[in-house]
């Protein structure tokens, strides 16, 4: 079952050197990836991830993942937005230049308290959205992935688990090993063809 | 992941066992429940004027969790929730005792006078003779001083109105405050005769009772209708029902929207008549939805205590029902702060009575006005901010009953200002024994026809088809 195809940065077939990138293993159903995941976890594994068409109810589980912390980013952000507002606004209108407004005093929370909510969201959604993508880093226009006919199946009806060459566990015949013991459909080393 | 199949063995059946204290629990609401009407009804001879505002608060507070309850149900039909099925019989019974608010609704029909000092006016025309203010416009006044609110030191209050006078900043006198003359604070007064005159129509004593009564009908035909659709459906099994339910939904949701503005227009904002807010509803709804969500959360949690829902309730439940609180404290602040920034921005008399009266108006007002932000909103904010807390069970119970004790002030601090006032303006905040007496007899009777209504169905729809999807909710 488990086949091997090699690709290279540039296309280059066989010759020169080649060097290990990733290994990609291929899962027909949500259930086996969720399975696998549970095995590479405890096989201790670091830079690995795993690519399924839906979110599967209970992978992070099984990938042994932590809490995110987006919401610690989004939490200094708000409160930044918060305090940015207050303070731009008891400065400039409470204690610079105050100007009466509507018969209103200069510094007057009740006026505050639109523009601090609003800046709050603000700052609390960049936190959110590029919180996560900075997290996740992305955008990412290049990964080892990539160079994977199969892979692009990820998007349909297939399941993947990857583990990167980079990984200090990594050992290109035991992770081999250990993958195919996961029953996937398929497995494939990505390689690299080394410069010289 | 996928595997759907637990423990198979024998299906639970969501009921109360016969030795469970919660089988007895309405037997002991009910016994709080008349001792809380035998001490309404000394009350109601001996200060009557007390007895109806203790009435309207306690009675506005669990007509609160009633349709809380309500907007639970429809909420969950609307969405066609699968997470929430578990859940959603705890809201149909709170909002199943709904048709008892009818009864408990008789003493504010008979003491309406004593609360709506437009009933006073009316007839009589705009009168010059109401020269004493909103007191005097009680016949001979007799409620009103055996109130006594001159004697009576404030229990909450540290501020007394000459303390809050001195504290004030010049720049935050209004011009109308300059002279506080409770005089022209008054729904008679000249100066809101155009106000008054337009409502005339609207603040009229038989077309109260009519509204009213339509208000009843409203909430009695929902709460029957939803709550013998989902029982019988436990029976019956099939979608049909769910259909029927789901279908029916979002005409019920107008109903419910409308009726509950309405009620509260009639019932509290009226107390002060020549005031308005055309979010005052909203802001209803808000305490209500609040209510309604802690309140299911607490009784879930404390069924489970006992060894109930145990299989049916989880974790997971509880994080997204405390998500939905959390949002709901921020929507409540955010219509108040909508409602409060118009009035402070434009200050003008007839609308800016309302906040004078809970900040300026003395008496202790302005320290619960305080605690209604920092404890209503600024507190339970981050009580339920994190993913942790929420899923935290008994962290969650803690900010659910802090939430809801808070909301028993918000709904304290909406219409007692008017029991002890004298003009529009100065009132005297002082807890009475009477307070307390008709949130027992209230609260007694309404949670004892929703323990009693606990015993007699399952506590989970059962034969919803949506039952096992939300049996199996897990939150990604």
């Amino acid at each position: 079952m488990a086949s091997e195809s090699k690709k290279t940065g540039t296309k280059a077939g066989d010759a020169g050197e080649t060097r290990p990138l990733l290994l990609l293993a291929e899962y027909e159903s949500a259930g086996d990836v969720y399975h696998a995941a549970e095995h590479v976890r405890d096989a201790g594994y670091e830079k690995w991830d795993v690519h399924t068409p839906f979110p599967v109810h209970g992978m992070d589980k099984a990938m042994g993942l932590k809490d995110s912390s987006v919401g610690w980013i989004v939490l200094v952000m708000g409160l930044t937005g918060c305090l940015t507002a207050f303070v731009l606004m008891w400065w400039t209108n409470g204690h610079d230049y105050p100007l009466v407004i509507g018969g209103k005093p200069g510094f007057s929370l009740p006026s505050m308290i639109p523009v601090m909510f609003e800046l709050t969201v603000l700052l609390s959604a960049f936190g959110a959205v590029f919180g996560m993508l900075g997290i996740n880093q992305l955008p990412k226009h290049w990964h080892p992935v990539f160079y994977s006919d199969r892979f692009d199946r990820c998007t349909d009806d297939r399941f993947f688990i990857s583990i990167e060459a980079a990984d200090p566990k990594f050992d290109l015949d035991e992770t081999k090993s250990m993958l195919e013991s996961t029953h996937p459909s398929h497995v494939e080393l990505i390689s690299e063809e080394v410069d010289e | 992941m996928s595997k759907p199949a637990k423990k198979e063995g024998k299906a639970p059946t969501y009921r109360i066992p016969a030795d469970s204290p919660w089988a007895n629990a309405w037997k002991m609401a009910a016994g709080l429940g008349a001792l809380g009407i035998a001490a309404s009804a000394v009350g109601m001879f001996s200060d009557t004027h007390r007895f109806a505002f203790s009435w309207l608060f306690a009675f506005m507070f669990f007509l609160a969790l009633g349709l809380g309850g309500l907007f639970f149900v429809l909420g969950q039909h609307l969405t066609g929730s699968g997470w929430g099925v578990p859940l959603r019989r705890t809201a149909e019974m709170l909002m199943a005792g709904l048709p008892v608010f009818l009864i408990l609704f008789v003493p504010i029909a008979v003491n309406m006078h004593e609360l709506y000092p437009w009933l006073e006016e009316h007839g009589a025309g705009h009168g010059e003779e109401h020269e004493g203010g909103h007191g005097g416009g009680h016949e001979g006044g007799e409620g009103h001083e055996a109130g006594g609110h001159e004697e009576h030191g404030s229990l909450l209050g540290f501020g007394t109105q000459a303390q809050a006078q001195e504290a004030r900043d010049p720049w935050d006198v209004h011009p109308n405050e300059r002279e506080p003359d409770t005089r022209t604070h008054t729904p008679e007064h000249a100066a809101h005769a155009e106000i008054m005159e337009s409502k005339t129509w609207f603040l009229d004593h038989g077309l109260f009772l009519v509204r009213a009564g339509v208000y009843f009908l409203a909430w009695i035909l929902l709460a029957y209708f939803f709550f013998t659709w989902s029982t019988r459906q436990d029976k019956e099994k099939g979608l049909a029902l769910t259909q029927r339910m789901e279908k029916t939904a979002p005409f019920a949701t107008f109903v419910f929207g409308f009726s509950l503005t309405f009620a509260a227009f009639d019932w509290m904002m009226s107390l002060e008549p020549s005031w308005y807010s055309t979010i005052f509803g909203v802001i209803y709804f808000a305490i209500a939805a609040i209510i309604g969500h802690a309140v299911i959360i607490l009784l879930t949690l404390a069924m489970r205590r006992s060894g109930l829902l145990r299989e049916a309730i989880s974790v997971e439940h509880f994080h997204d029902i405390g998500k939905l609180l959390h949002g709901f404290i921020v929507f409540w602040a955010y219509v108040s702060v909508s409602q409060f920034l118009l009035i402070w921005y434009a200050g003008i008399p007839e609308e800016s009575t309302y906040y004078h009266l809970r900040w300026w108006g003395g008496g202790g007002w302005m320290n619960i006005s305080v605690v209604v932000i920092l404890a209503g909103f600024v507190i339970p904010f981050f009580l339920l901010m994190s993913r942790n807390f929420k899923r935290n069970l008994p962290w969650l119970g803690f900010s659910a009953a802090w939430i809801l004790v808070v909301q028993i002030g918000q709904l304290y601090w909406l219409v007692m200002p008017y029991a002890d006032q004298t003009g529009l303006v100065e009132t005297q905040l002082h807890l009475h024994w009477l307070d307390f007496a008709a949130f027992f007899a209230v609260g007694g009777v309404y949670m004892a026809v929703v323990l009693w209504n606990m015993t007699r169905f399952p506590l989970v729809p059962v034969g919803d088809p949506r039952l096992d999807r939300g049996l199996h909710h897990e939150v990604v």
